[in-house]
Parts: C-alpha cells; structure tokens; sequence
C-alpha cells in the first residue's frame, strides 16, 4: 500500500499513455469476456445436459415418422417417459421471417421440466388448446405478448381445409434457457395434428424421452437404434450428454476457435503494455537508481515495476469484462435470427480466467524491464551514462 | 517547394528513423497482424463456403422443390408430379429427344468427423440424367455406381472431415451395408458428399417421393416460360427457381451470420488496435518534437508534417495487416472445412486481403489522426526548447 503513491505518480506522468492502454486493454479484455464467456456456455450447457434424457430422430431424415415409433419407444423396458414432437416450418408475413412452432404432446413438463417447461407452464395448453407457449426470445423476436394472436405461414404444413395460414393465442411467455439459445413456441401436438388432412395426420419428427437409469441410458440409446435397425423408419438415438458434450457448433470446434480468438487479443496488448512499461522504466531510470540508493531492494523495485503494468491490466481486464457481459445481452438483437448460438455468460471461471490472464500479461510485460533494473549499475545511472 | 515534395522528404525522414522507435512501432505492426489475421481467419470460411455454395448453382439449370420449401431435404416431389415437372416447356432436350431433367432425393446419412464427433453427411440420389445434367462432373478414382445396384461414390473431399469416406468403405443404410465404389469432383458442394442410383436409395430409405427435380434449361432466358408453365399447373405445388439463385437464397443466412460475428469480434480488436496506434503515435510525435519543429522553422508547412505522421501510421498499420493477411492465408488458404454437413475449402483471397489492408488504413488514419494535429500544431519555439 505504501507503494500507491509512488505507482500512482509513475502512471500520472505520461496520463495519455496511461489512459490509452487502459482503453486498450479494457478492449482486449471485453474481447477476452465475450471468447471465453461463450467456452462457459458451453461447458454449463454440457454440465447442465443430463445423462438421462435422450433425443431420437429418423436414421435418414425424410417426412418424419409415425406417431406410433414414439408409443413403441414408450413400451420399451427402462423408459420412464416419452414426448412426441413435430414441427411447423414456415414464417411471419414475409418467408425471410422463417418461424417454428414446435408440436409436443402433454407429457413434455415431464421430460423438459428443467429447461423451463414446467407442469404450470404447460397447464395453459391444457386448459386451451389452441394456444402456445411462447420464450421470452421468441416473444420479443415477434413483438407479441400474453393474449396477443401469432399468425404464421407455413406452405409445407396445410391446414385440412387447404389453408396455409395457422393462427395461435399467445398463452404464456416462457423462461429461456441457454441449451435452447433461438428460444422456442411450443403447440400442441394433438391439437395441431388433428388439423390437418388425414393422410398427413399421426408423423412425429423427433421423439425425446427420459431414461429410468441413467446409468444405462446410453445402452438404452442404442438398445432403441437397434430395436427400429430393420424397421420402416430406422432411429438414430443419442443422450443428451453425449449430444452436448463436444461443445460443438454445426461441426465447428468452439473451444480452439474461441481461445484462439481470446489469444490473439491478449497477445495484441501484451506487445502494447510490455512496450509501455518498458518505456516507463527506460525514462525514469536514473530514479529508480535513486530508489535503489535510498535503500529500496531488488524486491521492492521489482514489486513497484510489476504493480505499476499490473494496475491498468487489472483494472482493464475488470472493465472488460463488464463490458462483455453488457454487450451479451445485445447480441440476440445483432444476430440474424435461427442460426442459436449461445449467449456468453461471465461466469466466476471466466473471471478468474481473465484475472489470470491479467496478471500474467502484466508479469510478462514486467519481466524484461526487472531485469534491467535488478543489473543496473547505480553509480552510472544516476550520472546517466546509460 | 510543392507540398507532395514536402510530405515525400518529411516521410523519408521519419522512416528512416523508425529504427530508433522500433519496438514502439512494432505495437502498430502486431496489432494490426492480430486484427487482420483473426478476421481473415474467420472471414475464409464465410468466403470458402460461400464460394461453394455459388459454385454449385448453375444459372443454366433450374430446381424445382415443393412449394414454400427453404431445403432441398424438407422438399418432397411425388412421383407422378416429377413427371409433369419433366414435360413442362423450357427444358433442354438430351440427344434421344427425353428431357434433361433429373427427380433426385437429398438424405441426411450419420456419419463420424474426423475427430469422434457425431454429424450427418448428404446421399443424394441421381438418375440416368444426373451426371448428363452436370458436365462438372468427374471420376477421380474407382468407378461409377451401377444403377439398380446398391453401390455409392463420394465426393473426394468428403474424406477430409468424415471417417470412412474412402473407395472401399462402407455406408451403413437401412437394407445393410454400400460400398463405396469410386470417388468423384464436381468442384462444388457436392464434392463432400455421397451419390447413389436414385431409384435404388429410395428403395433402401423408404423413399416414396423424391426430394427436388433438376432440369437443365433449354436456354437460359427459358426459365420464365418453365416456371410459368409450372405455377400455373393446378395439379402443381411447386417452387421453380433457377439453381444459382437457390443457392445464392439458401446461402444468405449463415454469410450474414457468420459476417456479424468475423465483422463483430474484428471491430472490437480493431478499436484495441487503435488505441495502440494512437498510443505509438502520440509518443512518436513526442520523440520528433524538436526535428519537427527544426523542419517547420526551415520553412516547412504544417500539412506535410501532419500527413507524414499519417503515413507513418499507415505503413506500418498496413504491414502488420499484410502479416497478419499471411498468416491467415498460409494457416487456411485451401484447408478443407466444413460446417454442419457443408464441406468446403477455405478461402482467402485477394479481395479478402484488401478489406484488411483498407481496416488497416482506416484505422491508421483514426490513429493517427490526433498525433498528427498536435504534430503541425505545437508551437515551434516551444518545441524547439523542450528538451
């Protein structure tokens, strides 16, 4: 503490190059936040992702598949509950406005209840069935609130009547959750299904359900693949743990990509403070040299060169991430809707990263200038011949 | 003495005493290889797979997909509107006097990335016209499947991000195991992906409707008479569009995504960078006080002089973009890659490279803007006693 004044002073003397790495660390660090931010995400939605949920689909894609897959997969020994879902593609008005309204059935409290979608939440389809539950994304997306009317096209999905027009109530507005990062609409299933023309009525897309145990869910898992192996609509079955674990984005490795990223910026203000501090060092030589005189030890000499590059990484990198996590919250409304990549989260790992990351920006910018310092001759700096 | 003149001495000067401020000035030059580097890195990709994409679109073919369909695997085609589609007007005729039109099926099929994770590849089923449709195609290795046979080729890139993509590997479908029996190149999209008999697969899959049509056109101001005669079909659902323009719809999702993001992480480096520059900038000013200052005394003006800090900047902002463009390029310039089941080359070309250089000017001038006002500005008097 006796030490502030003296870094304080050393700071204030160039205050435009003090505030400028400040500014750029304080960028380097946002950048930092939001990188490293997105690793939490992931890894939360991977810790979060259970064991014994489980999502099976159709092996080869194609229009889906009867609704009877899910009451098979619903017999088998080891399922606890199964909900079928379907999907309306279609959109708001213009079709750059794609929608999708997802069809569940009454047990989905049952099997997503901790994403959000609670026995509560769902009542109010119960209770109407024409309505939807609406995300608080999607209900910001499309502007609507409870009670309002959602209106949606859909030229895949017609009505019995030969109509492409669906028309929602607006139930309830429903939390978000990270492992669902475009938000969602939820529909009733039956409801839905029983509108449209016979021959197309009873297809599921997807059939999620929860294990007894699970232990054994991903033998489960493929227990399911092999019972459907010869059947008309051949499954691909996987736990949601596994599903989530590769912290993987449509292929894309996230994790290299976004240290990378966060690397690059670090590396960026390292080269920037190292160069200040050194340059601090080089035009107060001869007063360090008269600290040493007065009696200052390598150590305290030392410790004033690393507080004085630690104190704008340290505050910067504070700054930064503050920053990152205000700009997070904006990120929904910069992006082009339906592509779901999860929003950075400040997490206390990512700010111990980046308190990490400070310090050692700071020692390594620190390092060569202590170096000088601790082998200066003092008799020659002080008369200035170096 | 004329002011390019002028700037010309003032700038020689500066440069050839950057040796003195070299590690000052190297906070320039990294700074800006960072930014550029990260944001060509990232940019190669929305290039690499748009590219591709664009590629595979040929103004001269058309695709018909059912109506409101934003996917050629969420399109479904009976059998018996495949062949109206396939007697409209407008499509070329191939030399038996049939159409050249091509019902096709596009099916995701599971498969293994390189590094263990789960994905899904594309099978698309071609017909007796599909390879007449595309003279982009060609066999690289092995040979072509046998219609009526349950045998596939793969598209030679397919390999580079997918196991078991190799002639002689095997592809489980639902009636057992195909193999694989050559390797192809279009140069395009489909260069990733796995071709079989469409008939065939539709079989295996449980198919009983197609995907999409193909047709080649028989000019390429026939489309309009085509899609006229297809919306106009009341036994038709159908969306006609010309396949470069299909392409080019299904690729403006993810190329405004991923821009948001490259253009995004880019800026906020980018205003990092700036501070760093008008950091250097401000202390090189500071370091030339008194040899500005002689210079302005001899007679110089004060534009020159701001303009050669500027320059200064600039060259050495553009240089670290250069580096940074380099790196960029020799780490993924022709790297094969892929996002979700798109398999691609990476690509940073030269237009790429000049966005880089421009960010790099732009942000110099920003930087360097500042340093150099305060250059021309300052007292000459006063800076000549400054020590």
């Amino acid at each position: 503490m006796r030490y502030l004044p003296l870094i304080w002073s050393a700071l204030t003397r160039k205050p435009a190059r003090a505030v400028l790495t400040l500014l750029s660390v304080t960028v380097a660090f946002t950048l930092f936040g939001l990188m490293i931010g997105l690793n939490a995400t992931f890894d939360e939605v991977a810790a979060k992702a259970r064991a014994d949920r489980i999502f099976t689909n159709p092996r080869f894609g194609g229009n889906g598949m009867p609704i009877a897959v899910a009451r098979q997969i619903a017999a088998i020994p080891g399922v606890k509950v199964v909900t079928a879902v379907n999907v309306i593609l279609g959109y708001v008005q213009d079709p750059k406005n794609q929608a999708v309204v997802v069809m569940v059935d009454d047990n989905v409290p049952k099997v997503f209840g901790d994403w959000g979608v609670t026995e509560e939440l769902w009542d109010v389809v119960r209770k109407d069935r024409t309505g939807i539950v609406m995300s608080g994304l999607q209900a910001a997306r499309w502007h609507k609130k409870v009670g309002d009317t959602f209106t949606m096209i859909s030229k895949q999905m017609k009505r019995a009547d030969g109509g492409t027009t669906w028309t929602f109530k607006v139930l309830a507005i429903g939390p978000d959750f990270p492992q669902n990062s475009n938000g969602y609409i939820l529909g009733n299933y039956d409801y839905i299904d029983k509108a449209r023309p016979l021959a197309d009525q009873g297809k599921i897309g997807e059939a999620d359900l929860l294990a007894n145990d699970p232990a054994t869910s991903t033998e489960l898992a493929a227990r399911i693949d092999r019972t459907f192996a010869n059947s008309a609509t051949p499954l691909v079955t996987i736990t949601e743990k596994l599903a989530r674990a590769g912290g993987d984005f449509a292929g894309l490795p996230i994790k290299p990509i976004t240290r990378g990223i966060a690397l690059a910026g670090m590396f960026m203000v390292l080269f920037l403070t190292g160069n200040g501090i050194a340059e601090s060092v080089r035009e107060r030589f001869a007063e360090f040299a008269t600290l040493k005189t007065l009696g200052f030890s390598d150590r305290a000499v030392t410790m004033l060169v690393v507080l004085e590059a630690a104190l704008p990484c340290v505050i910067g990198a504070a700054l930064g991430v503050v920053i990152a996590a205000v700009l997070a919250r904006q990120i929904p409304a910069m992006m082009p809707p339906g592509f779901g990549l999860p929003l950075p989260t400040m997490s206390p790992v990512v700010i111990a990263w980046a308190a990490a990351s400070a310090f050692i920006v700071a020692l390594l910018s620190a390092a060569l200038p202590i170096l000088r310092l601790t082998r200066m001759d003092i008799a020659s700096a002080l008369s200035g011949r170096t | 003495m004329n002011i390019l003149r002028q700037i010309w001495i003032v700038s020689l000067i500066n440069f050839r005493s950057i040796r003195l401020r070299l590690w000052r000035s190297l906070v320039i030059v990294v700074g800006m290889a960072c930014v550029i580097g990260i944001l060509l890195s990232m940019l190669s990709l929305t290039e690499g797979m748009l590219a591709a994409f664009l590629q595979t679109g040929d103004p001269g073919r058309a695709l018909v997909v059912s109506a409101g369909s934003q996917s050629e695997g969420n399109s479904s085609i009976a059998r018996d509107k495949a062949r109206l589609i396939m007697d409209a007007p407008g499509i070329a005729k191939a030399p038996d006097g049939s159409p050249m039109a091509d019902p096709g099926i596009n099916s995701g099929v599971p498969v293994v990335r390189l590094d263990g994770r789960r994905a899904y590849n594309i099978l698309r089923g071609f017909g007796p016209k599909g390879i007449m449709l595309r003279p982009e195609f060609h066999l690289v290795s092995g040979r072509m499947f046998r219609f009526g046979t349950r045998e596939l080729i793969v598209g030679y890139a397919a390999k580079s991000q997918f196991k078991d993509m190799n002639v002689g590997d095997k592809v489980i479908l639902p009636d057992g195991e195909w193999p694989i029996v050559g390797s192809f190149t279009t140069g395009d999209l489909l260069d990733g992906q796995l071709i079989g008999d469409t008939e065939t697969v539709m079989k295996a899959i449980r198919r009983p409707a197609y995907n999409s049509v193909l047709v080649r056109l028989s000019s390429l101001n026939a489309f309009d008479a085509f899609k006229r005669a297809l919306t106009t079909n009341p036994a038709l659902s159908v969306d006609p569009i010309r396949q470069s323009d299909w392409y080019k719809k299904i690729s403006e999702g993810f190329s405004t995504f991923f821009n948001v993001i490259a253009y995004g992480i880019a800026i906020i480096m980018a205003v990092g960078a700036l501070f760093g520059c008008l950091n250097t900038m401000y202390a090189a000013v500071a370091a030339r006080g008194r040899e500005i200052a002689t210079l302005r005394a001899l007679g110089y003006s004060a534009f020159p002089v701001a303009m050669s800090v500027i320059l200064e900047a600039a060259a050495l902002s553009v240089m670290g973009a250069l580096i940074g463009a380099g790196i960029a390029w020799a780490l993924y310039n022709g790297v094969e890659g892929s996002f979700g089941s798109n398999v691609f080359k990476l690509t940073v070309s030269a237009a790429l490279i000049g966005i880089g250089v421009l960010w790099a000017v732009a942000v110099a001038v920003l930087g360097g803007l500042l340093p150099s006002i305060r250059a021309a500005t300052r007292p000459v008097v006063e800076a000549l006693r400054a020590t």
